[in-house]
Order: C-alpha cells, then sequence, then structure tokens
C-alpha cells in the first residue's frame, strides 16, 4: 500500500497532480509520466530528503517497483 | 552418377574464418531449413528439441569462430555455477565477492581478446615502453555473449530472478544461434522460462509475423545495406576529399541509413529465426530515426545493449553520484557512453564516438530548464512544428556522430565536416542523382519506409499469417530471389560482428 506522504513526494518531485496519477504497488516507475531514466535520482533523493533517511545503493537497485521502494521507506522509518 | 567431392564438401562445412554462417547465405538457408523440419517433427519432444537447439548452435559457432566455441562452454558453465553459488550464499559480503569475481573474469575475457593491442599500443604511444602487438584472434560475438551471460549473474544479485536448476537450459540461453554473433542481447530472465515450456507452439500470427521479419531484415540488410555501402558509401568515406559536399552529407545520410538497415536487419532475421522456433527475444529497434532527441533515440536503437548498460552501469553510477545531483546524472552518462563506445571495439574513434553521446546528452541536461522556458514563451509545447524540428535535430546529431564510428581517424572526418561546409557545390545536386539513380532512389525509399506508421507493418504481418503456407514460401523464395538479382557481390559481413 502506497502511503499518501510518499505518493506526494513522487508527484512534487516529477510536476505532476496528485489526483492525476494512479500508484499501486505494482505500478513500476516508467508507469508514472515523468519518471524515466535521468528523473529517476531525482526522485530518490527527494524521498531521502523527505524521510531523513539514506539508501544504500544497492537497496534502491533492487527495487522492481513503486510497492518495493515504499517497503524500502517503511523498513528504514520504522 | 554423382561426382562429389567429399574434401570440398568437408571444407564447405569447416570453420572458416572469411566463410561464417551468415543468415541469408544458401548454406544457412538449406541448414535452418533441416533443421527445422527436424524441430518441428520432435514439436512435442523438449528434450529432443533442446539437443537438437544445442547441436546446432555450437556448430554455428564453431563455423565462425572454430576452437572459440570452447569459450562458449566454458561461459555457460562459469556462469552457471557462479549464479548458483551467488544464489545460495547467505551472506551479503560473500555475494558481493562472487559477483566482483564473476566481472573479473567475464570482462578479463572480454578485454584480454579485445584490448590487449589498444592497450599495448596506447602505452607505446606514451613511450612508457616499446611493445609489439599480439597476435590475438577476437572470437567472434564475444561481446555479445559475454554480456548476456553476465546478466545472468547480475539478476540474480539484483534479485530480479532465481538461478535455474539446468545448466543445459541456461546453456540453450548462452548458445543460441539466432541471438549469438551480434545480439539481441537478451535477458536470462525473459529466456530461460522459454526454454522450460514444454509445448512447441507457435501460432499462425507468429509465423506471419517471423516471416515479414525475415523478408524485410534481407531487404534491409542485402537491398539497402550492402548496395549503398558498395556502390556509394565506402568510395565516398575512402577518399572524401575527391568528392563534393553534397556527395559527402549523401554519403554522410547514407551512412546513417545503412549501418541501420544492416544492424537492424540482421536483429529482424534473428528475432524471425527464433520466433519460428518458439522463442520470443527482445525488440532491439524501434524506429530510431524518429526519435525527438538522443536520449529517446537510445531508448529506440539497439536497446538489448542501452538497456543492459542502464541496467547494470548507468544506475549504479547515477545512484553513488546522487550527491551531485544534475552533474552526478551528467557524470554517469558519460562515463556510460564512453563505455559503451569501447564496447564497440577498442579504437580512439568508437571512444569518441561514445563520449560525443554522452556530452550530447549531459548539455541536453543542463539545457532542459531553459528549453522548457523558451517552447513555452514561443507557445511550441507539444506542437507538430516543434516534434518535426526535434526529429531533424536528432537525426542530424547521430548522422554526424556515425562518421566518428565509421572512419578510421579523426583526419578523415575532419575531411568530410571540411568538404561539406566549405566545399558544398550545390549544382552537383542533379549530377549526383543522375550519376546516383538506385543509390538515390534507395536512400529515398529507405528513409520514407522508415517514417511509416508502425501499423501497417503489424497490418502486413497479419495479411501475411492469413496466407496458405505454399503461398508464404512462395513469397519468401520471391524475395530471396530479388535479394539474389541485388546482391552486387559476395553477401557483405555484417557490421556488428566485428564487435
Amino acid at each position: 500500500m502506497i502511503t499518501d506522504r510518499l505518493k506526494k513526494v513522487i508527484c512534487e518531485t516529477l510536476d505532476l497532480r496528485l489526483d492525476d496519477v494512479e500508484i499501486q504497488d505494482e505500478t513500476v516507475a516508467n508507469q508514472v509520466p515523468g519518471w524515466d531514466s535521468l528523473n529517476h535520482v531525482n526522485v530518490i533523493t527527494a524521498i531521502e530528503k523527505d524521510y531523513n533517511v539514506r539508501f544504500k545503493s544497492i537497496e534502491i537497485l533492487k527495487c522492481q517497483n513503486i510497492g518495493d521502494l515504499q517497503n524500502l521507506v517503511n523498513s528504514k522509518v520504522g | 552418377m554423382f561426382d562429389l567431392d567429399l574434401t570440398k564438401l568437408g571444407d564447405l562445412l569447416a570453420y572458416e574464418p572469411s566463410d561464417p554462417l551468415l543468415f541469408g547465405s544458401s548454406l544457412f538457408l538449406f541448414f535452418f531449413f533441416a533443421f527445422i523440419v527436424f524441430y518441428r517433427i520432435f514439436a512435442t519432444s523438449k528434450n529432443i528439441r533442446i539437443v537438437l537447439i544445442l547441436l546446432f548452435s555450437l556448430y554455428f559457432y564453431y563455423k565462425a569462430s572454430g576452437i572459440f566455441f570452447l569459450l562458449l562452454i566454458f561461459s555457460s558453465v562459469f556462469n552457471f555455477y557462479s549464479g548458483r553459488w551467488l544464489f545460495i550464499s547467505a551472506s551479503q559480503s560473500v555475494k558481493k565477492f562472487i559477483l566482483v569475481l564473476n566481472i573479473i573474469v567475464n570482462l578479463g575475457l572480454l578485454g584480454y581478446f579485445k584490448y590487449t593491442n589498444f592497450f599495448l599500443q596506447i602505452l607505446s604511444d606514451f613511450r612508457l615502453g616499446e611493445f609489439d602487438p599480439l597476435n590475438i584472434l577476437l572470437p567472434i560475438g564475444i561481446s555479445f555473449f559475454t554480456f548476456k551471460s553476465m546478466s545472468y549473474v547480475l539478476d540474480i544479485y539484483l534479485e530480479v530472478m532465481e538461478p535455474t536448476n539446468s545448466l543445459r537450459d541456461f546453456s540453450v540461453f548462452v548458445f543460441f544461434f539466432p541471438n549469438i554473433l551480434a545480439g539481441p542481447i537478451d535477458r536470462a530472465s525473459q529466456f530461460i522460462p522459454q526454454v522450460e515450456q514444454d509445448n512447441y507452439l507457435v501460432s499462425k500470427d507468429e509465423v506471419g509475423k517471423a516471416l515479414l521479419l525475415i523478408m524485410s531484415g534481407l531487404v534491409k540488410k542485402i537491398v539497402i545495406a550492402d548496395y549503398l555501402s558498395l556502390n556509394f558509401v565506402d568510395r565516398v568515406f575512402d577518399a572524401p576529399l575527391r568528392f563534393t559536399g553534397v556527395e559527402n552529407l549523401f554519403a554522410l545520410y547514407g551512412y546513417a541509413l545503412q549501418i541501420y538497415c544492416d544492424f537492424s536487419g540482421y536483429s529482424d532475421i534473428a528475432i524471425g529465426i527464433a520466433l519460428l522456433m518458439g522463442f520470443k527475444l527482445m525488440d532491439n529497434f524501434n524506429s530510431p530515426f524518429q526519435a525527438t532527441s538522443v536520449a529517446d533515440f537510445w531508448r529506440r536503437w539497439h536497446i538489448s545493449l542501452s538497456t543492459w548498460l542502464l541496467d547494470y552501469l548507468f544506475r549504479p553510477l547515477q545512484m553513488k553520484f546522487r550527491n551531485l545531483k544534475m552533474y552526478g546524472n551528467i557524470i554517469a552518462l558519460i562515463i556510460t557512453f564512453v563505455l559503451c563506445g569501447l564496447w564497440h571495439g577498442a579504437s580512439w574513434m568508437f571512444l569518441f564516438w561514445g563520449l560525443l553521446h554522452g556530452l550530447y546528452m549531459g548539455f541536453s541536461l543542463l539545457l532542459q530548464k531553459p528549453k522548457r522556458k523558451l517552447y513555452n514563451a514561443l507557445k511550441l509545447t507539444n506542437t507538430k512544428l516543434l516534434s518535426v524540428a526535434q526529429k531533424i535535430i536528432t537525426f542530424h546529431l547521430i548522422a554526424i556522430s556515425f562518421v566518428f564510428f565509421k572512419v578510421d581517424n579523426f583526419q578523415s572526418a575532419f575531411d568530410i565536416f571540411n568538404q561539406i561546409f566549405f566545399f558544398f557545390k550545390p549544382n552537383v545536386l542533379s549530377q549526383f542523382i543522375e550519376g546516383y539513380t538506385p543509390t538515390f532512389v534507395i536512400l529515398i525509399v529507405g528513409y520514407v519506409m522508415h517514417f511509416l506508421p508502425r501499423s501497417l507493418e503489424l497490418k502486413t504481418g497479419g495479411a501475411l499469417s492469413k496466407i496458405h503456407p505454399v503461398v508464404q514460401g512462395l513469397i519468401l523464395a520471391i524475395v530471396i530471389w530479388i535479394c539474389a538479382q541485388v546482391q552486387s557481390a559476395e553477401l557483405q559481413p555484417f557490421i556488428y560482428f566485428q564487435f
């Protein structure tokens, strides 16, 4: 389950309106408008800043979809 | 009655470096026909089908590379066990150790065969010692099968897939003859499940699609790429100063079309052949000259390599440098594309070609915000006009970069651009069209075909699939006959074989 907070960070980084995008656990990055390979790093650093956490590179590389990313965030915050 | 010279037959079937089993050669067509007949007879027996693929693939590789087929077997065994050990290791540091060891061995072999002489040359050039080049033969396709095998271990490390239990099935992935010499660089996670499925099922639609791919591949390779290369492009590139700017410019356009048709033609045939065997390979090209930016070009050109580099090189670098924000992205881009250039071959020209692409994208990233503002101010955002302009600019940036890809030294590239900019002679255009009419027509037809909508391709494939198999065979025979008529000399080796 993707939290509103994560959705908000993603949408703010990509200049999207919260209501315009549907983000589920299985959604993959390139299904979200504007989330391409170059913008990827902006989304990740924005999440790190918002949650005040630091991911290891390998942890991010292992994420296959946004659900995995949410779990990673949870594991760091929780 | 039959005066068959067995030694000649032996010579024909034995390893001959200058005579690999090129798709499109009559020997390949003969063998493949026999292969597919047996393959269909044993449609219900998975084991026999797999053994057939393994044997035919090893022979196919032996015919092109001789004793190096042992390297292929080593690559398969080594990566299979690396993947298994990596997966069963409990500790992260052991996993990392196995991964690093695997990368060192894979890239070490690739480096030895491909880059040793280049580095010896650099050492000599910088006067760090006197080194004579070593006599090292390059095993054909090594860059392709090394990357293909590495993706298996990397994906296990990144937890994208679990290892297969069968060395035999993994070997089908590594040896698979349609993509062994020049890709597509398929991923184990997509391919191995296809080996493991029990039934050999090819629908009518897939047969139609496969035939269309094989025919379009042959036409691209023989009618367009080889014709342009032999009759025009090579002549200009060999002595640019003997031609005016008009001819140099057309050679530049000609080479862009040639390399696209050569390489995507090969990929089309490979994908088509695999499809007839019931395997779906990765798409490798998607109308690359319709790209609206260089980044978009790399989403459409040699997709199997660009996604490989994206997943296993660019992303890790991007994450490493993420504190540097946009500049981290630019550094990661430049490193990735310089190495992408070097992957193509050990030379300064390939390195520069890669660097140029890295710089194109780096600048584009730097200019992203001002460009967006400018387009908004001029009310051009999302307009057809902007998209057309972007396509034209991108195409020219790419075509210019291919000059460095083709020539042997900077002087030749400089000569070509010098002729285009300072010795253009527009009045030569009519003479060019008159003197090189078939070349001109092929150039125009080639580019027009490239810009046709994809839906037309799907419709043609659909129509082909509805035709009776005998008529399908007849159409294929006619296309092969046309190619044979156009073929001006021996079938030219595919450009990407040298990588």
